[in-house]
């Protein structure tokens, strides 16, 4: 036990911390300016210092620890002098402007001034001068203001892991450097912005349109752009968003934000929202009231249930609506109409990857803290950068490696590229080659423990490769040695799955903590909603009456006892006329899925295709009804991030035209009385208050509980299903043909300043990220005769797009990249799919394209 | 060896590559006299830094130069003893015989002007290094002949 | 005094190995190989040595600390950057007799267990490379460096890491940061970096003189070295004279010897016959002392209490002709360059004294400005991260409290007080 005196306060500690940290403790509070929590600390700016009996110099307190009997000063006139001075000394080359600058009313050393600093400043000669900088999208330098507190480079080379700042120069002619319009890997999150402390870098999103006081309103919220839910805090003027920021202290994000958080809120505000419902007339969408569209859509709906049955009509679920949301829908589709032909785009790979997963170590494998990633010795990411996709989760893979975690990638690393020991780059579609092999290896190093008799039967049918297969794949077997004992050497290993490797998983040990990256914010949510074809809320499968019976006593309503169909065998069903009518909540198929031109075809060939949605989308444009619905700042309820906790969003606005948008539970719960249900849901808590009854895995869990952000389930719900009745996992004892091609294959760029099309409305997104570009390899690109910048085409089978070129060295010379957000460039639309017969899921096929140089 | 590779090399006197940019750095300097932004991408590549940092170290030492200077490098020394010993009416002579500026380089590209803080040449002063030769004890006299020297 | 540290470098040879051996070279570490570690580190307590790169930390005590410290790999570093105005010592020893150091460097690494050294040499000294380069090959190729020393099992690598143009890099630990590749800004001290230097390992950083005072320590014993100079503080110094003396240059001398002796004994007496007016005895950043000054012997104790300091052993001899404004002026011009900026006192207060010094220099002084210097000085002093900055301010109060009378002439008749025909 450590005891010191502060300002005569006595506080002990356990553990030796700070002067600065102990004064905290003691309720004593110490000025500083280079200090920020979480940061290394720095002691540059000399703010802090303090008197410490026995030592004879003035102490920074951010630097010097306590030790037993020691005894502090921090507010004597020697001190008040010397910060004086210091802060004097900071106004020298300080511009003053405080009037013109955004900062000003939340400017620490405009507020150290106002407490600490001297009337007038005695210095005469000329400030240092630095021009502004706009050569940045979103973010505006002025380094006249620069105090050097170097937080900014701290943080990027810190808890950001970006490295793309740096001090340049020396003494006072160093300046923070340089963003520079992207050309240092900026990964624009803003997260300077957060820590510096003057206004030297700042928000080009509403310069100088607002003061900090001007802030009427702050909600607190989830972000809805991934999958992560990093908590954040939206301030609110006049019913508009004029800031997204974080907040230290609250969510496990930590007072870190990425670029689409921080800076993509804009997409809400656009121009473009939907205003009223549409109904197609002759052709064309033309507006029409609530009423008339409701009364049509339910109509419609009861004419085709009474002449093919439920099962002739689906519905689509979204990731970026609600639990309550996506519930309303389930419940309608499923309980009103009959259908089990309920499903989401988390069929593209989240649901069907970590349905594999539970069927091979049971539910809940993947409910795992991503705050616990930084404290792994090991981490394996395969198939998709992290710090793209869920790029907080990503900065939790960095921070492993900071603290001497082994981080392995198979496939390219991306922004990981700094923290990865090595990757594996093998050949396109010869992961899962790799994964066998490694298993095969750890399965020959390691004697299963016997414990999990289930798990480990799997693991023994599964093939392992021999060399000739391996050859095949470009990676040697001293390379799958090594990843192997690696691997096999980590004692908190942690493996991260993303989307473009989704089959086979390896399975080492129940000791691997399993992430799985989610480009929605509520794919979880979706899935534990019951917005599955086999699956009721609380995962609990359709077709064991067991369960289904249980959920029916607490609705008073019935449920098919058959699986429905998944995303995809809807297409095909609406294809060959099977399926009648589908309905569309918040989600864009046409552009979504692969094959675009048979989707369309599809979709067109129902008799009735219903679309909710913020904005027109690809398949609003071909739907028979179109409905306003409300975007994520709009919305209140809960999402479930893929840790699988549940949190809280909340509604911040009803912008401009956001009042004509309704909720989509409401929408749904609307038609679905006009069927018969009598429930009443006045608010969405109503929703909220019915799952918890529903569900097993959210039994007992208020808003209130949500609030606290201790919401991971299982919380207090009832167990989770056991191994028992176990599925069988076919499959395992084949490998997959290499599918050789010269031409190169189209891979969907998921970018970090980019979600799908959600963010393609984005200005500040789209100033970093304005048009759609293809991705190449300079190998490739040579070979090509195709220059940066210049215009390519690529085409297929499936349709031709003119694209902009741009080189990257980080991907494979086999494989073109383009991402698919923006519209009428989508990568979707080139690349054809399959379903895996073991697991449902897509996977794509025949997505090699031809590229050649457009000659202007 | 290219300066990729001979960067390359240099990591192993160190037991981690960074130690080695420093002297990297000379490297990629060595044939233009300056670094360029490709020089600096070159050495952050070869040595797997990032550039952003690359270019806060590069640009806190003095020796390395961020413009294009001219084929000679003269670098005079004008800290106490050099100034006392006549360093500064070097400089002005320097201006109006060859027409350059202290920070700047000859209108033929043959050289540029540095001023120096102290060289270690306090015995003979006035001094400097012309590229990585020392000349002491300089006169308006001697230091033509030094610098004709060089072309 | 018999020359030990620039013994032989007259001779033409004397950076080879050869030229060197045959005066003696290396037989210290041949004996020091046959020591125990914690024997060699006893007698380099034992004989007082004191750090030579200004600060006059007590070697022993260093080395002692470092060896202490359980963690391997130690490093061992040669602080070659003698970047002080003023101070060109260490450069005879790096040009002329190279294997003296190495072979000190050879003798401490086995002391402190140590197998990996640098030489941090700065930037502007390139012939030094060149021969230090040379040495080095040679040692290896002799098998005094290498993995297995002279036979004797311990091995040490050594190599030039050359700076780039940063005074502050002289500093220790910025030292070790630009070392590992960083901007050379001063760490955190504690942890010190006997414990937790390079590469968080154990790091002794020891200036050039320092290391090459080992043999002879090695050669002589504790008991005989200690005889040496003022018993506080001994052993032979290297004293780099420059300015207006008659014969500025490298003397090497029992530390203790007045200023007025190596000034008029030993450098020729001020230049011309003149009057002399001030000497700075310990390199740019010592303060500056008035001529009675200079019966102050020249060592880490008698210098402080005249309110000066050894610093370097760079002795700067100012005459009648020189101006102490424009002398200040200069200096304080040198700190703002070499200001790393990492504190806000040293970074932004070096810049503000040197447009004040410059505008009384060229006679646009203010009435107050004399108090304004005195004042910034002692904002800085005591408030800097690394003693950089409170040098800087040091040395203005210096100049101040002995030329008070030439600053104000300067300020009243906007000109300068030493007549330009003198
Ligand atoms: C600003 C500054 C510059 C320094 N420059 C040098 C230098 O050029 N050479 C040197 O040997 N020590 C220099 N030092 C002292 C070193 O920090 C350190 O004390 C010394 O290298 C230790 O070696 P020693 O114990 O052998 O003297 C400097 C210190 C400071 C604060
Ligand atoms: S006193 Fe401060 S700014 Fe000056 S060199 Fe030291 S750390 Fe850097
Ligand atoms: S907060 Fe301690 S020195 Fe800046």
């Amino acid at each position: 036990m450590i005891k010191v005196t502060i300002d005569g306060r006595e506080v002990e500690l356990e553990n030796p911390v700070t002067v600065l940290e102990a004064a905290k403790q003691a309720g004593v509070i110490i000025p500083t300016l280079c200090y920020f929590e979480g940061l290394t600390p720095f002691g540059g700016c000399r703010l802090c210092l303090v008197e410490v009996e026995k030592l004879p110099r003035l102490q920074t307190s951010c630097t010097i620890m306590t030790a037993d009997g020691m005894v502090v000063r921090t507010e004597t006139d020697q001190i008040k002098a010397a910060r004086r001075s210091i802060l004097e000394f900071l106004l020298i080359n300080h511009p003053l402007d405080c009037p013109f600058c955004d900062k000003a009313g939340e400017c620490d050393l405009q507020d150290l001034v106002a407490l600490y600093g001297p009337e007038a400043g005695r210095f005469a000669e000329g400030k240092r001068r630095h021009p502004e900088s706009f050569d940045d999208p979103i973010i505006v330098r002025n380094m006249e203001r620069c105090v050097l507190c170097t937080r900014c480079v701290r943080m990027c080379d810190g808890p950001q892991g970006a490295y793309a700042i740096s001090v340049t120069g020396r003494g006072s002619h160093s300046f923070v450097e340089p963003f520079s319009g992207g050309k240092y890997n900026c990964e624009y999150c803003g997260n300077c912005l957060t820590v510096c402390p003057v206004g030297a870098i700042m928000s080009r999103l509403h310069r100088h349109s607002y003061r900090p006081w001007f802030v009427e309103k702050e909600i607190e919220t989830v972000c809805g752009f991934c999958g992560v839910g990093c908590s954040m805090v939206l301030q609110m003027r006049e019913n508009s968003i004029i800031r997204a920021i974080p907040r230290a202290g609250v969510g496990f994000n930590k007072g870190l934000l990425c670029v689409r958080g921080r800076f993509g809120y804009e997409n809400v505000e656009s121009e473009e929202q939907l205003t009223t419902p549409l109904m197609k007339v002759d052709g064309d969408l033309k507006p029409v009231s609530w009423e008339e569209a409701i009364t049509f859509i339910t109509e419609s709906l009861k004419e085709i249930k009474d002449a093919f049955g439920g099962k002739a009509i689906g519905a689509v679920a979204s990731g970026r609506c609600t639990n309550e949301d996506n519930y309303m829908l389930q419940k309608f589709i499923r309980f009103v109409l009959g259908s089990n032909n309920i499903d989401s785009s988390a069929r593209n790979y989240y649901a069907p990857a970590e349905a594999y997963l539970e069927r091979i170590f049971g539910q809940g494998i993947t409910a795992n803290l991503i705050s616990g990633i930084a404290n792994s010795d090991g981490v394996f990411v395969v198939g998709g950068d992290p710090t793209a996709i869920n790029p907080i989760l990503g900065l939790q893979i960095r921070a492993s490696c900071r603290g001497g975690g082994k981080i392995i990638a198979l496939g390219a690393p991306g922004g990981l590229k700094r923290f990865v020991a090595y990757e594996l780059m093998p050949t396109p579609y010869s992961e899962e080659i790799i994964l066998s092999a490694i298993v095969g290896r750890l399965l020959k190093g390691k004697a299963l423990s016997g414990e999990n008799t289930t798990v480990e039967a799997k693991l023994r049918s599964l093939k392992i490769p021999s060399d000739e297969d391996l050859g095949m794949t470009g990676i040697s077997s001293e390379d799958i040695v090594r990843a192997s004992d690696d691997l096999a050497g980590m004692a908190t290993p942690v493996v991260v799955i993303g989307p473009d490797i989704i089959q086979r998983e390896r399975a080492s040990k129940n000791l691997a903590r399993i992430f799985l990256l989610s480009e929605r914010p509520n794919y979880q949510g979706v899935m534990d909603m019951g917005c599955l074809p086999d699956f009721l809320p609380g995962g609990r499968p359709v077709e064991l009456e067991m369960f289904r019976h249980q959920i029916e006593g607490a609705l008073g309503l019935k449920a098919p006892q058959d699986k429905g169909l998944t995303l995809f065998e809807m297409i095909n069903e609406a294809e060959t006329g099977g399926l009648k009518a589908l309905y569309v909540m918040g989600e864009n198929p046409l552009f979504n899925i692969p094959d675009s031109a048979k989707v369309k075809k599809a979709l067109g060939n129902l008799d009735l295709l219903v679309v909710q949605d913020v904005h027109l989308t690809e398949t609003s444009g071909i739907a028979d009804v179109v409905l306003p619905a409300t975007a994520w700042p709009e919305k209140e309820g809960t999402f479930t991030n893929l840790e699988r906790r549940v949190q809280r969003v909340r509604k911040a606005r009803r912008g401009r035209m956001a009042s004509y948008g309704r909720d989509d539970w409401k929408i749904i719960a609307d038609i679905a009385e006009r069927f018969g249900m009598t429930k009443q849901y006045l608010r969405v808590e109503d929703v909220w208050e019915e799952i918890t009854h529903v569900s097993a895995l959210h039994t007992g869990l208020g808003y209130e509980d949500i609030a606290e952000g201790k919401a991971v389930w299982p919380y207090c719900g009832k167990p989770l299903r056991g191994m028992e009745g176990d599925f069988s996992v076919e499959g395992l004892d084949g490998l997959p043909r290499i599918r050789g091609s010269k031409k190169p294959y189209l891979m969907i760029e998921r970018s970090l300043y980019h979600s799908g099309t959600f963010s393609r409305r984005s200005k500040a997104l789209l100033s970093i990220y304005p048009e759609p570009y293809l991705m190449i390899n300079p190998l490739l690109s040579e070979r090509l005769g195709l220059a940066e910048g210049e215009k390519a085409r690529i085409s297929n089978e499936r349709g031709v797009l003119e694209l902009k070129v741009k080189l990257n060295e980080d991907v494979s010379d086999s494989q073109v990249f383009l991402s698919n957000t923006f519209e009428g460039a989508g990568a979707m639309g080139l690349i054809g799919f399959g379903i895996d017969s073991v697991i449902g899921s897509l996977y794509i096929k025949d997505n090699t394209v031809r590229v050649e140089k457009v000659r202007v | 060896m290219d300066i990729f590779e001979e960067i390359r090399a240099l990591s192993e006197k160190y037991p981690d590559r960074r130690g080695a940019l420093l002297h990297a750095l000379y490297v990629a300097q060595k044939d233009a006299g300056w670094l360029s932004q490709e020089a600096l991408n070159t050495v952050s590549n070869a040595l797997n830094l990032p550039q952003a940092t690359v270019k806060g170290v590069a640009t806190f030492y003095s020796m390395y130069k961020h413009r294009p200077m001219g084929r000679h490098l003269i670098q005079l020394c004008t800290n106490v003893a050099c100034m006392i010993m006549g360093a500064e009416s070097l400089v002005d002579f320097l201006k109006g015989k060859y027409g350059v500026e202290p920070g700047g380089t000859t209108g033929d590209g043959r050289f540029s002007l540095v001023i120096m803080e102290c060289i270690g040449a306090c015995d003979r002063a006035p001094a400097m290094l012309v590229d990585t030769d020392f000349h002491s004890d300089l006169t308006e006299d001697n230091i033509v002949e030094i610098i004709e020297e060089y072309k | 005094m018999e020359k030990f540290l620039l013994k032989n470098i007259e001779n033409p040879d004397s950076a080879s190995l050869e030229e060197y051996q045959r005066v003696g070279g290396y037989k210290s570490l041949n004996k020091a190989l046959q020591l125990e570690p914690s024997d060699i580190i006893a007698q380099v307590k034992a004989a007082g040595l004191r750090g030579r790169g200004g600060a006059g930390f007590p070697t022993g005590m260093k080395w002692d600390f470092a060896s202490r410290d359980v963690k391997f790999p130690k490093y061992l570093i040669c602080n070659a950057d003698e970047g002080e105005p003023g101070t060109f010592k260490d450069r005879p020893i790096l040009e002329k007799n190279p294997h003296l150091l190495i072979e000190g460097m050879a003798i401490s690494a086995h002391a402190l267990k140590s197998d990996r050294g640098y030489i941090y040499l700065r930037g502007e000294y390139p012939y030094a490379r060149v021969v230090l380069e040379k040495a080095i090959e040679e040692a290896y190729a002799k098998g005094y460096l290498g993995d297995n020393i002279a036979g004797k099992g311990s091995g040490f690598h050594l190599s030039v890491h050359q700076g780039a143009g940063a005074y502050i890099c002289g500093e220790e630990t910025a030292l070790i940061e630009s070392i590992e590749g960083w901007r050379g800004q001063p760490r955190i001290k504690p942890p010190f970096p006997v414990n937790v230097g390079a590469w968080g390992m154990p790091t002794v950083v020891n200036n050039v003189e320092t290391l090459a005072n080992i043999p002879l320590i090695v050669a002589i014993g504790a008991e005989k070295y200690s005889a040496i100079g003022n018993p506080e503080c001994p052993g032979p110094k290297l004293f780099s004279v420059s300015c207006c003396v008659e014969t500025p240059g490298v003397y090497e001398l029992p530390m203790g010897i007045t200023l007025k002796e190596i000034i008029y004994d030993h450098a020729g007496g001020v230049r011309g016959g003149r009057k002399l007016k001030a000497v700075i005895p310990g390199g740019i950043s010592a303060p500056v002392l008035p001529p009675d000054g200079v019966d102050c012997p020249m060592d880490f104790v008698n210098l402080p209490k005249r309110g000066s300091m050894l610093g370097s052993g760079a002795v700067m001899v100012f005459d009648d002709t020189v101006c102490m404004v424009k002398v200040c002026w200069r200096a304080m011009s040198f700190f703002e360059h070499e200001s790393c900026g990492k504190c806000t006192p040293c970074r932004e207060g070096t810049g503000w004294m040197r447009n004040i010094l410059k505008r009384i220099e060229g006679g646009f002084g203010r009435d107050n400005d004399i108090e304004l210097l005195q004042d910034i000085s002692l904002s800085i002093i005591g408030k800097t991260f690394c003693p950089l900055g409170d040098g800087a301010a040091g040395v203005v109060l210096g100049f101040i409290k002995n030329f008070s009378d030439e600053f104000r002439y300067h300020i009243t008749n906007k000109k300068c007080m030493v007549s330009k025909d003198l």
